[in-house]
């Protein structure tokens, strides 16, 4: 029974990044129609900007930052990856874009994702990265961990299940409710007409390859204190927030994200549940989820009609 | 008996040793050059404590090379060579290692687990858009990547599966052997690939790369191609992968992730995936990048990975923004510009005309209907088109003409009703054998095969009813392979002279005016040899005097037999060609006859024609 709740709580926190990072790929794919295969390391840049700014590339221990340079850190950290996320957009994607190239903004998100993780990997050079707690979570509970039916679970994972889940209903509410958000309905159904009736397309989606790697950024920056964090940690974020994606076919933000919450407590269930003696471990943990995104992708393609080419 | 046998064989082999003589130029003698100095390079140049980091370049050169066949020659954007790569080499080191297989065996067990892998997924993933189809292959590149790491069971662990030496006739297989061996395999895939690329199923590929719909709409049996495409680009990462365990002697867990298929990739995007030249050249370019990683990260003290990762990417980067057409198409064509090569006269058509359609027969029509949810789309429809006549297909936007055509095609499969020619049913027949029963349905007719030239588009829709152009005839050039070529080359060229596009067969179809499109697309439907040819409004955009040269080459199609559905919004058009008209309102059929009857009727008159004078 403990177990159960610490799976579900380290489950949900996990989830909850992944769910975000899901919102960000349907949107992106909804307005555009590509795959954003560098976000995941754009938000691990994000998470890693605000390290370098916080406590520089040493080794950092948990309880030496200050609040206010914290704060700063983390407005520099999302600030440099909305400019990065923008930028990348306009230089590498739109060109091709315009152009119908699926085979060359697949290469150029790609290459971004490469440029990102070696420029983070030559700069961080140790394997992993414990983070700093910008919030004071270790004064609540014993040392940050308060007892739940039987279960040790962090008090920071309750924070971040809350704060993504009030992300999530911040990009619903602002794509059902605002005007920004009703223009990106309307390129997302019909780019050409939003063009026709003045919409400036570009510039759109522009801020919003912006503001989806800064809101999932910010919902990883608060999870990284919860285990070490590498870059190869920023690429499988992106990754399975893609799966969470895929699986609710890019659909709507609370779809996307209710995906996500799915993606990670599929995770954390695999790797530490077991029934009698039977229990599959950590190993499977990352490879299942993709393996059955693989295999839904498979069944939807092979039960398309015939002469119809999509997913 | 026997002496014929041999007079043949001999004569064929003199004749293939002419053309040999005939095809050999200035670039097959530099080439057959630059093969030889690579293969003689190890006795000549002081190599021997590099030729294991050398032999291992040529391999992963034969993987990339071996991609280009997927992402150049089909155009599917592939991020899974790695994967294939690393189940070849592990396919390859579980039978050595722990199963004790011989050489031979277990590298064909390599090359058979890559090709199957690749084929699960290419038909896994084979009617999805292209998009997709990159997230998936890129999804499996991390599935094999992470089992690799986290199943020591599979991989050995850390130490990774040591291999026993190999041996050849009793002689272990040595470093320099494995580079001979990589620069003749390496030879061979590039070799393939020039042999492929301008004949029939290279062709194929190239429509469909370019415009899918219309190369399926021509017969082309877009799917098999691609699923083959993909599959030898797979198997021949499996080999490659294989023959690299060999080669090192130890099979590396960690060496098949994400990273290797990325850098396979790149190197067939930085160097231009249309040339099997150009993986080579980007592999090189990325080899550069390591070792400048290298050297920097000894200096600095970083990890020569990363840097790497970094360099390579930025060097894409560079490389797209410049325009994305790749390092070696990119220097070929400055090239060209200071060394304009005369371009060859092609001896203009020679005077073969369209013959008259074989077997005519009437296209019938039996309450075909379609519903996409509760819409309407096409409701019952009864059509009858006689051969050599012109039917008309008129009606507002929406009132379901297109889908018609398609349900007559086999684009969309009805919910009721029937379609046949001549009395037989085609409601079981694919696009393909549909259009091997001679109905063809052209695309909204300026879809041009952007990449491809007149006289090769052409010869996409003319390869249709050829026989004799599978793979293999195609590699080795049979007589019978090159007889069909010949045949179909014939075929092509008589349907370019009808249109009266004979002037222009070199010219890259994207150059041409909208109404040489226009003409051209006519002409690659009429080079299947249709009985019955399907146009979706063949006068879009058209000026006068170009709808009076239609409107012309329509007449004499109808003389030689054909039967001709056409759509058309064009009034003016229509009652010049056609000899009925059938009018579609909301999916139903409500009025058909001449166009005189059809005018007349009331309830035409009020539904679509009420504004507007015949």
């Amino acid at each position: 029974m403990s177990l159960v709740v610490q799976v579900i709580v380290t489950g949900l926190a996990a989830g909850g990044v992944y769910g975000l990072v899901a919102v960000g790929h349907s949107l992106i794919y909804r307005l555009t129609g590509i795959v954003y295969f560098a976000f995941g390391d754009l938000v691990a840049f994000a998470v890693f900007a605000t390290l370098l700014v916080a406590a520089g590339t040493a080794p950092v221990s948990r309880t030496s930052l200050a609040p206010g340079r914290f704060l700063l850190a983390l407005v520099i950290g999302l600030v440099f990856c909305s400019a990065v996320g923008a930028a990348t957009y306009v230089l590498f994607i739109e060109p091709y874009l315009l152009r119908g190239s699926t085979l060359g903004w697949v290469a150029s998100t790609l290459a971004i994702a490469f440029a990102l993780r070696g420029m983070m990997g030559a700069t961080f050079t140790r394997p992993a990265y414990v983070f700093p707690d910008p919030l004071p979570f270790d004064e609540l509970g014993r040392d940050g961990v308060v007892s739940l039916a039987g279960a040790s679970i962090q008090v920071r994972s309750f924070f971040v299940i809350g704060l993504a889940a009030a992300l999530a209903a911040l990009a619903a509410w602002t794509l059902e409710r605002t005007r920004y958000g009703r223009a990106l309905q309307a390129i997302a159904s019909d780019v050409e007409g939003a063009r026709f009736v003045g919409l400036p397309v570009e510039a759109l989606v522009a801020l919003t390859f912006a503001l989806v790697g800064a809101l999932a950024a910010l919902a990883a920056v608060v999870a990284a204190p919860s285990a070490p964090f590498s870059v190869e940690t920023g690429t499988l974020l992106g990754l399975k927030g893609l799966v969470a994606a895929m699986i609710v076919r890019f659909g709507s933000p609370w779809a996307a994200f209710a995906a996500g919450l799915g993606v990670g407590l599929a995770e954390a269930a695999i790797d530490n549940l077991r029934i009698g003696d039977f229990g599959l471990g950590a190993q499977y943990g990352e490879i299942l989820p993709l393996a059955f995104a693989l295999a839904l992708i498979a069944y939807r393609s092979l039960r398309a009609e015939p002469s119809a080419e999509r997913a | 008996m026997t002496g014929a046998v041999l007079e043949q064989t001999h004569g064929a082999l003199t004749a293939g040793f002419r053309e040999a003589r005939a095809a050999w130029s200035l670039r097959a003698t530099i080439a057959a050059a630059i093969v030889a100095a690579a293969l003689l390079a190890p006795a000549v140049l002081p190599l021997s404590g590099r030729m294991p980091d050398i032999a291992a370049f040529v391999y992963l050169a034969v993987a990339a090379v071996g991609l280009a066949y997927a992402v150049g020659l089909a155009g599917i954007p592939s991020l899974g060579q790695g994967a294939f790569l690393g189940i070849g080499a592990f396919a390859e080191a579980i039978a050595r290692a722990k199963g004790g297989w011989p050489l031979l065996p277990a590298l064909l067990l390599g090359i058979g687990a890559a090709a199957a892998a690749g084929m699960l997924t290419g038909l896994a993933t084979g009617r999805l858009r292209s998009a997709f189809v990159a997230v998936s292959t890129w999804i499996l590149t991390w599935i094999v990547g992470l089992t690799l790491i986290s199943f020591p069971g599979i991989s050995g662990g850390a130490q990774g599966l040591v291999l026993p030496e190999a041996e050849v006739l009793g002689h272990p297989l040595g470093a320099t052997a494995h580079y001979e061996l990589g620069v003749a395999l390496l030879v061979l895939v590039i070799v393939g690939y020039l042999i492929v690329a301008p004949r029939a199923p290279g062709l194929a590929l190239a429509a469909a790369r370019e415009r899918s719909s219309a190369a399926v709409a021509l017969g082309v049996p877009v799917a098999r191609f691609r699923l083959g495409a993909f599959t030898t680009s797979a198997a021949i990462a499996g080999l490659a992968g294989a023959l690299g365990v060999e080669l090192a002697q130890v099979a590396d867990p960690s060496g098949y992730d994400a990273t290797l298929s990325f850098k396979l990739f790149v190197a067939v995007i930085l160097g231009g995936a249309r040339t099997p030249l150009g993986p080579v050249a980007g592999l090189l370019v990325i080899s550069a990048f390591s070792h400048a990683a290298e050297r920097v990260g000894a200096l600095r003290g970083l990890p020569p990975g990363r840097l790497e990762e970094m360099l390579t990417g930025y060097g894409l980067l560079l490389v797209l923004g410049l325009g994305g057409a790749g390092l070696l198409p990119a220097v070929l064509a400055s090239w060209r510009r200071f060394h304009r090569a005369p371009t060859r006269e092609r001896p203009s058509a020679p005077g073969e005309t369209l013959p008259k359609v074989e077997h005519p027969a009437p296209l019938t029509t039996r309450r075909l209907s379609k519903n996409f949810g509760s819409l309407v789309a096409l409701a019952e429809l009864d059509l009858e088109l006689s051969p050599g006549s012109v039917h008309a297909l008129i009606g507002p936007n929406g009132s379901g003409k297109t889908t018609a055509l398609k349900l007559v095609v086999g684009d969309l499969r009805p919910d009721r009703g029937s379609v046949a020619v001549g009395g037989q049913a085609l409601d079981d027949l694919t696009t393909r054998g549909r259009a091997l029963e001679g109905i063809v349905g052209t695309q909204q007719t300026t879809e041009v095969f952007a990449d491809l030239t007149v006289l090769e588009s052409v010869l996409v829709g003319a390869g249709l009813r050829r026989s004799h152009a599978g793979i293999f005839r195609t590699l080795f050039a049979t007589p019978k392979a090159r007889r069909g070529a010949a045949a179909v080359r014939r075929k092509a060229l008589s349907a370019i002279q009808f249109v009266g596009l004979e002037g222009e067969l070199d010219r890259p179809s994207s150059e041409l005016s909208a109404h040489e499109q226009r003409l051209l697309m006519l002409a690659s439907g009429l080079a299947t040899e249709p009985r019955v040819l399907l146009l979706d409004e063949p006068a879009a955009g058209a000026g006068p005097a170009e709808l009076e040269h239609l409107a012309d080459l329509l007449d004499r199609l109808r003389q030689k037999g054909l039967g001709l559905l056409v759509i058309e919004h064009n009034l003016r058009f229509v009652r010049r060609i056609a000899d009925r008209v059938s009018v579609l309102e909301a999916g139903r059929l409500i009025a058909s006859g001449s166009l005189a009857e059809v005018a007349s009727d009331p309830a035409v008159r009020t539904a679509y024609l009420g504004r507007q004078r015949l």
